[in-house]
């Protein structure tokens, strides 16, 4: 799509076929209490939580503003235009594999492909290095945090069991359980044959009809967007409540760099929509492009007085880029498991998060049932096995009683894992990033840990013909982290900058640590928690 | 089987049981004054055929849902249906087929809570709030042996078998708040498990308990509360039931396709024959009422 849908007066109806709602629009003239650059589960949230507060908010994103009704096709290669394809650049010893599960370019940002897994951080996670011996601290309390996860459990109408089993007590969740899939059982029987808990995943997706949603249909496709918005993703959530309560969204709408004065203040962002560079004025930036993007805008944003890039002082922006293993183990069952039926990931265990006898590493990882859709699938034989030719099309006649384990663990923060400024340029003009990744031995540990244990407990099952997936990475993090000192971090508890107060980052980058479940979550959670405190601060006049 | 040629089945098997039925007891003429005791029968007749009908259906869909994977799971069709004809033909005489009808439909209601119990607790997760939800409904068939008994109880009171004393109110309004108990408990299960997300979903868990209550003071012979209210309590179930009818309906509008795909939301939505097992039981506790309101006389 390159024209953008929301403009004169109206935005997109995401419940209708061809429908419109009322939106208000800001002149550039005029100076919008905020402008959110990006619109995903950082972004959206807030400008939700912001416009519902009395702000004017002007929220822009790169990528297009779907109708997932009528603009989304059960074709895998017609849906990679939920991603984020522009030009990047991977080094380091372990280059990551960016452009699909990890990044987004939509209204809605990643939510819209996301896996819709929705897990509460382990509590020690917050003071991991107090408390664990590792990483970094949050300057948060786990305490406010879990009461924000609530309300985004509340605002998505999470899934989940009537009782999870790690973890201090938490509120039910607003619905009951999916039922489970065979990828899921197979999960269930390797726990119980390794005498660990397991639970059905607490996940985005509706069981039952809300609002204008309907529920979901198992049509399985969730992870290259939802057509029928059962999937509870920014775009059917926050987005049209910020919509509804004053919020303009401006699709299409690249921004290239932040403006700041002579006295350290930024005044607005200089974005381009409709072939041409426009600038919004603005009392307050947030940057919310993910942990890849937001880095980048503020190195570009570079000027005379912040030769370093933005909010840069630390000379921590783009560092500590962390993301999260995603390793697999995969078999052949003797049942049909059919696996891309259903949400892919309907159960989890969260022992090894829980758990901290018997590791050689730091940190934690939870492992999910899986359901790649056959594309996927194909590639996947192809880069972890070399299949190719008559192997891979006998490989692929196993599609329907393929099963698998796969973890999402917590990789380590490390410095020289990094987003810098590459030469080159992209579409825009803008230079594009470089991403720097290698694994340390504690990662590598990790990994060790998951794989062989996913193994026994696959082995466990009636699969046979088990294979291990090794290289695969997920979940960008980091890159602007948050902390209570301006020396060692970017943003500060609120995610307002030292540097520069009236800008703000609010994402997955000011994650220091990444924990061993899916981030979203947590972005939202944050998200609404810096909704609140910018509210509580502009009522004392602290803005 | 289409989805479209089963429902035409099943909807011919139910025409066929109900006009069977009151084809057989149409060349009596009707008394102008009916005394109490014709009255409570008629009413443990519709009752029953209600509850039959309503596990017809339900159980055709459900059954349909799973493919049939077992033979067994056709049994339930045929005794309800059998069961309807049975109920309605309202027999004056005793009948050995019509007795043997309704002790075969109260055994495959037991039977069928086996086999549902069974299929819950081989799952992986055993009695887990996961396959409570989805697994067999645990409770779903004792609405038939319910259906059994009720029409049962109505033979037995026409042909005299039964006196229509207050000992005989009172053992059926046992039976009738014990029916709604086992109802209100499956109901809250499944309701439960769509979270309550429309409000009018805590109706049927609210009203029916009060008229259980009601039922079991008056099995209890405590004098109270009085057969006035428990009457009122009644047709409020009763009429629950039939409400239901449409709230289903709605539920399935609101599952995605809404009545346009109906031959796959019939099946995932909310089961629209589900609901009027309340009316049926609400008809056996009226009867009970009427056979004490006899004894008071």
């Amino acid at each position: 799509m390159q024209t953008p849908r929301a403009t004169g007066g109206r935005a997109p109806d995401v419940f209708t076929p061809g429908g419109w709602v009322p939106m208000r629009e800001y002149d550039e003239s005029e100076e919008v209490d905020f402008v959110i650059v990006g619109t995903g589960a950082g972004g959206g949230t807030l400008a939700c939580k912001l416009a519902e507060a009395g702000f004017s908010v002007v929220a822009m994103d790169a990528g297009p503003f779907w109708r997932p009704l009528e603009d989304f096709a059960s074709d895998e290669a017609e849906q990679s235009k939920l991603f984020w394809t522009d030009d990047r650049l991977v080094d380091g010893e372990n280059p990551l594999q960016l452009g699909s599960n990890n990044s987004g370019k939509s209204v809605g940002g990643s939510t819209v492909h996301f896996a819709m897994v929705s897990l509460r951080f382990r509590p020690e996670w917050f003071k991991s290095r107090s408390k664990l011996g590792y990483g970094f601290d949050w300057p948060l309390d786990w305490r406010e945090m879990w009461s924000y996860y609530r309300e985004v459990e509340e605002a998505l109408a999470i899934s989940g069991p009537v009782n999870y089993p790690w973890g201090p007590p938490r509120p039910r969740y607003p619905y009951r359980a999916h039922k489970l899939n065979a990828a899921a059982l197979a999960l269930a029987e390797g726990c119980e044959a390794m005498g660990i808990p397991w639970t059905e995943t607490p996940i985005a997706t509706l069981s039952a009809p809300r609002g204008r949603a309907r529920p979901c249909v198992y049509r399985g496709f969730c992870v290259l967007g939802c057509s029928t918005n059962a999937k509870q993703s920014a775009l059917v959530t926050w987005i049209p409540r910020a919509i509804a309560a004053g919020a303009e969204i401006r699709d299409l709408a690249m921004v290239g760099r932040v403006e700041v004065d002579g006295r350290d203040r930024a005044t607005g962002v200089h974005y381009h929509r409709g072939g041409e560079w426009r600038f919004q004025r603005a009392r307050n930036v947030v940057v919310a492009g993910y942990a890849i993007e937001t880095p980048r805008l503020l190195l570009n944003s570079a000027n005379s007085r912040f030769p370093e890039g933005l909010a840069n002082r630390s000379g921590l922006v783009g560092k500590y880029l962390t993301v999260q293993s995603n390793q697999a183990v995969w078999g052949i069952s003797g049942k049909e498991i059919r696996s891309y039926k259903s949400p892919p990931s309907l159960a989890l265990t969260e022992h090894w998060n829980y758990q901290d006898e018997g590791k050689d590493f730091h940190g934690g990882y939870c492992y999910m049932s899986q359901g790649p859709e056959p594309q996927l699938w194909a590639n996947t034989q192809l880069a972890s096995r070399g299949l190719w030719g008559e192997a891979l099309i006998a490989e692929m006649q196993n599609y329907n009683h393929q099963v698998g384990l796969k973890m999402v663990g917590e990789m380590l923060p490390q410095e020289r894992n990094a987003v810098t400024l590459a030469d080159e340029t992209d579409q825009y003009g803008l230079p594009i990033p470089r991403v720097t990744y290698s694994w340390c031995d504690n990662d590598r540990a990790m990994i060790g840990h998951a794989l062989d244990f996913m193994g026994q407990a696959l082995r466990a099952t009636d699969a046979r013909d088990i294979w291990k997936q090794t290289d695969d990475t997920c979940h960008l993090n980091g890159g602007a982290r948050m902390g209570d000192d301006p020396q060692t971090s970017v943003v500060d508890a609120d995610c307002r900058s030292w540097d520069i107060p009236n800008l703000w980052i609010c994402d997955g980058s000011v994650f220091p640590t990444v924990g061993g479940v899916n981030p979203s979550l947590t972005i939202q959670a944050m998200a609404c928690r810096t909704g609140d405190r910018i509210a509580a601060m502009a009522r004392r006049g602290e803005l | 089987m289409r989805g479209r040629n089963a429902a035409i089945a099943v909807s011919g098997l139910f025409a066929a049981a109900v006009l069977g039925g009151l084809a057989a007891r149409s060349n009596r003429p009707a008394p102008i004054r009916q005394p109490p005791r014709e009255q409570a029968a008629r009413q443990l007749d519709l009752g029953a055929a209600t509850l039959a009908g309503s596990v017809l259906f339900d159980s055709a869909v459900e059954h349909y849902r799973g493919s049939f994977e077992h033979r067994g799971m056709y049994v339930p069709l045929a005794v309800a249906s059998a069961t309807i004809a049975a109920s309605l033909s309202g027999a004056r005489q005793p009948n050995r087929m019509r007795t043997g009808v309704h002790v075969l439909a109260m055994l495959t209601g037991v039977a069928g809570l086996g086999f549902h119990i069974y299929d819950i607790s081989k799952r992986p997760g055993g009695w887990s709030w996961q396959n409570l939800f989805y697994a067999a409904p645990v409770g779903a068939p004792g609405a038939l042996s319910l259906a059994g008994l009720t029409g049962l109880a109505g033979q037995q009171l026409r042909t005299g078998q039964v006196r229509p004393d207050s000992q005989s109110g009172r053992a059926l309004a046992a039976l009738a708040a014990i029916g709604i108990l086992g109802d209100v408990a499956e109901v809250w299960l499944l309701h439960f498990r769509g979270a309550f997300h429309n409000p009018a979903m805590v109706l049927p868990v609210t009203i029916p308990p009060v008229a259980s209550l009601c039922l079991a003071g008056v099995a209890a012979g405590a004098g109270r509360p009085s057969l006035r209210t428990t009457r009122g309590w009644l047709w409020a179930t009763a009429a629950t039931g039939l409400a239901g009818v449409g709230f289903h309906a709605w539920g399935v509008h609101r599952m995605m396709g809404g009545w346009r795909n109906w031959s796959q939301n019939l099946l995932e939505g909310p089961p629209l024959p589900a609901p009027p097992s309340y009316t049926g039981l609400a008809l056996a506790g009226l009867a009970a009422t009427r056979l004490m309101e006899e004894a008071h006389e």
